[in-house]
């Protein structure tokens, strides 16, 4: 019988790794494998769920198929490098060092040190799997023999219908914003997500077209002192009060987030999937984004993609949008189709194909 | 601008690439035979990308758009970065935070909201104070070792700013630098010919009017233009030409690799310093398509002065280089000469018939004074981009 063990560094709740760890964990049961969680640490919802990977030893069988998701450093990875199993990487890629250089030298030799990790286990892995074909480059780069691209398991279905938002909280942002124009981005404030730019292009937006125009910035202030420098920059621009701020947003929240706002922007200099514009095709909101990272083939051309981030390129292409009904109902459509693609079905069924194959391989090798 | 066509990951049977029927999209085209498939949907979405553009072009051309604008927001934003971002007028500054942590407090506050917590957070500071102290020690004298290295690392970085500043050329008087009309230019009808049957985007680099761009356009070429002198593009923007307001070390920094057929270079180019001549040309060659076409246009060196204005030719950070030195310099870049025209202002001395007494000491003389100081004033060079 099959076995693949997933290892994690953390098991959080409501986490984009947690949750497609534990659905993968899921699928795999499903299909009749044997499949366990092994972390780290896990937050105490979710302690039922998993099993310290310190244990595994005790339960190592001839055969296993060892399944690391790698999204950070981790005693876990120093762990797997000692395993004779086969071992598979699941890449979500890990933001590069210099981006945070400067800004928080303690996270650059952090994620150094992940890359440095993963980038051992590469070469030691008998296949890896990326969520973007961004993300699979990266692991051939880092000496990964073979790779498959299959995306991460966003649980689209779980986002409910654009119907189900928090109607209070849709309330409250339609009084604060009027009839403002209103640009959305949901990710984490940092440097390689490049709000800075999202904030130069409102000052440009709200100078051309639409004086009251108003930027929205959902995600964690993981690094704190950009965050801090991009709410302080807004402020000097006369924007502090045309720039919103959500943290710690419950699904529904969010939900009214995208729903309310007229068009999702994304300047991310690096991203290895990017969820959020699925997120944002699943409320019908139209997307202007540059070209970087794994942007192109997720956006898959459900989206205007700009090969410059000038702010006057990038208010030019939101103008357009807000004003091209044509447009958005085109975009909308595209959205709707390329979402399609990423429903759970598709990427589980992909992810058993896959690790069905390698299982049949290392068999028959047997 | 042109659109990026993105490459999407191989996916189920319901991928992108599929097509879709129109008339399901909200009623947009009911009844519409036309079908959105992958191809079609990007060649909508370029259009839209060329109307955005154009918008641009136009907010541009209105002053709606200053030159340095966009880099003035990101100087803005720098000042709030941390100090480490914010370049080396910032090193002393930075250099006296360095100073500042270098040294450690061992005498760890005792304070507590119980009155036993303090006596226990004392005892163990004294019990603990030769050992903390001895380790302490050692890590100072680390700190401050570094912290006078970095010291003299920024004296000589100083001396290296003064003196860098002493030997650079005095900036050239705006207008200092006259602009012909190069649609007009003896060297026109080589460039064109050359770009003729190039595909993909021309960019002229100080187009000036842009006369070049308008005659390459007239040919069929997709060709459009960039210069920092805004008065004098205008005209041409007006005529709907595209014609941009900014540097061509600008513009480059902005475009893809490879995303350019024809490049071509004339104005400045020339007379750049030697730093920023090799920028300039490593960035225009690695922004060439394999196979694309570089014309570059230049007076020679000897007729260098009678090109110029007088500002131009004594206060200009560099000089014009020969064909010969562009095709060494280009071949290192994966770029070789295919053609070499001569034109312009030719001042050659005329030889004597060999029938006249003494025509051979002065034709020998003419020789030597057309080759040294007098001969053709200037060269368009054509090459090919091959790796």
């Amino acid at each position: 019988m099959t076995t693949v063990h997933q290892f994690v560094p953390a098991l959080l709740p409501r986490d984009a790794t947690g949750d497609h760890t534990i659905a993968l964990r899921d699928t795999f049961r499903a299909v009749g494998w044997t499949s366990d969680i092994y972390v780290e640490a896990a937050h105490d919802e979710l302690m039922s769920e998993a099993t310290y990977f310190e244990r595994y030893p005790d339960r190592a069988c001839p055969g296993d198929i060892l399944l690391y998701q790698a999204s950070t450093g981790s005693p876990v990875a120093e762990f797997l490098m000692e395993r004779t199993e086969v071992l598979v990487l699941d890449y979500h890629n890990i933001t590069p060092p210099t981006f945070y250089e400067g800004w928080e030298d303690h996270t650059a030799e952090k994620v150094a040190l992940a890359r440095t990790q993963v980038a051992a286990l590469a070469a030691r892995a008998a296949l890896g799997i990326a969520d973007s074909a961004f993300n699979a480059a990266e692991l051939t780069a880092f000496g990964c023999p073979a790779t498959e691209v299959v995306p991460i398991l966003a649980d689209i279905d779980a986002w409910g219908s654009p119907d189900m938002v928090d109607q209070d909280e849709q309330v409250r942002l339609g009084r604060s914003r009027g009839n403002a124009t209103t640009l959305l981005f949901v990710g984490r404030l940092s440097p390689n997500k490049c709000q800075h730019q999202l904030v130069q292009t409102l000052w440009l937006y709200r100078r051309w077209y639409d004086p009251m125009a108003r930027l929205r910035l959902v995600g964690p202030a993981m690094t704190r002192s950009y965050a801090r420098s991009v709410l302080s920059f807004a402020a000097e621009l006369g924007l502090a009060d045309a720039v919103d701020h959500g943290e710690q947003l419950t699904p529904a929240q969010l939900a009214a987030w995208y729903a309310d706002s007229d068009v999702f922007v994304c300047l991310s200099e690096h991203e290895g999937f990017c969820i959020p514009l699925l997120e944002a095709m699943h409320f019908d909101l139209p997307i202007v984004a540059y070209a970087a990272g794994a942007v192109p083939e997720t956006l898959g051309g459900a989206g205007v993609l700009l090969d410059s981030k000038r702010p006057s390129e990038v208010a030019a292409a939101i103008h357009r949008v807000v004003t091209d009904a044509t447009l958005v109902r085109r975009l909308g459509q595209a959205g709707r189709h390329r979402l399609g693609s990423f429903t759970s079905g598709h990427v589980r069924a992909r992810f058993v194909a896959v690790l069905g194959a390698l299982d049949a391989a290392q068999m028959a090798v047997r | 601008m042109p659109a990026v066509t993105p490459s999407e990951p191989e996916m189920a049977s319901t991928g992108p690439d599929a097509p879709i029927d129109a008339a399901v999209v909200d009623g947009e085209t009911e009844g519409s035979p036309v079908q959105l498939d992958a191809v079609g949907r990007a060649r909508y979405l370029a259009e839209v990308m060329e109307e955005i553009d154009a918008e641009v072009r136009r907010r541009r051309a209105s002053g709606d758009l200053p030159p340095g604008l966009e880099r003035e927001l990101d100087e803005m934003f720098l000042e709030f970065s941390p100090l480490g971002l914010q370049g080396k007028a910032r090193l002393r500054e930075t250099l006296a935070l360095v100073d500042g942590s270098a040294y450690v407090d061992i005498s760890v506050p005792v304070a507590s909201q119980k009155k036993a917590g303090v006596y226990i957070k004392r005892l163990i500071r004294k019990s603990m104070g030769w050992y903390i102290g001895f380790i302490v020690h050692q890590l100072v004298k680390f700190a401050w070792s570094v912290s006078r290295m970095l010291h003299v690392v920024v004296d000589h970085v100083e001396v290296l700013e003064s003196t860098i500043d002493a030997l650079r050329p005095p900036e050239l008087p705006a207008g200092s630098a006259t602009v012909g009309d190069p649609g007009t230019a003896w060297w026109a009808e080589h460039a064109r010919a050359s770009l003729s049957a190039t595909r993909g985007r021309v960019l002229h680099g100080e187009c000036g009017n842009g006369s070049l761009v308008g005659l390459l356009v007239s040919a069929g070429v997709d060709a459009y233009g960039v210069d920092p002198a805004e008065l004098m593009i205008e005209p041409a923007v007006d005529q709907g030409l595209d014609i941009r307001s900014e540097s061509m070390l600008d513009h480059l920094e902005v475009v893809a690799d490879e995303a350019l057929d024809g490049i071509v270079l004339s104005g400045s180019l020339q007379w750049l310093h030697a730093n920023e001549r090799d920028r300039l040309i490593r960035m225009a060659t690695g922004r060439l398509a394999i196979g694309g076409t570089l014309v570059l246009h230049s007076s020679t060196p000897e007729a260098w002065d009678r090109g110029v204005t007088a500002l131009v030719a004594d206060l200009a950070p560099g000089r014009p280089l020969h064909a010969e030195t562009w095709t060494h310099l280009l071949s290192g870049l994966g770029v070789s000469t295919r053609a070499v025209h001569v034109g312009g202002d030719d001042r050659r001395l005329q030889r004597l018939d060999p029938s006249v007494p003494g025509a051979d000491t002065v034709n020998a003389a003419v020789e030597v004074l057309n080759e040294l100081l007098l001969g053709p004033g200037e060269f368009l060079l054509i090459a090919v981009r091959d790796r």
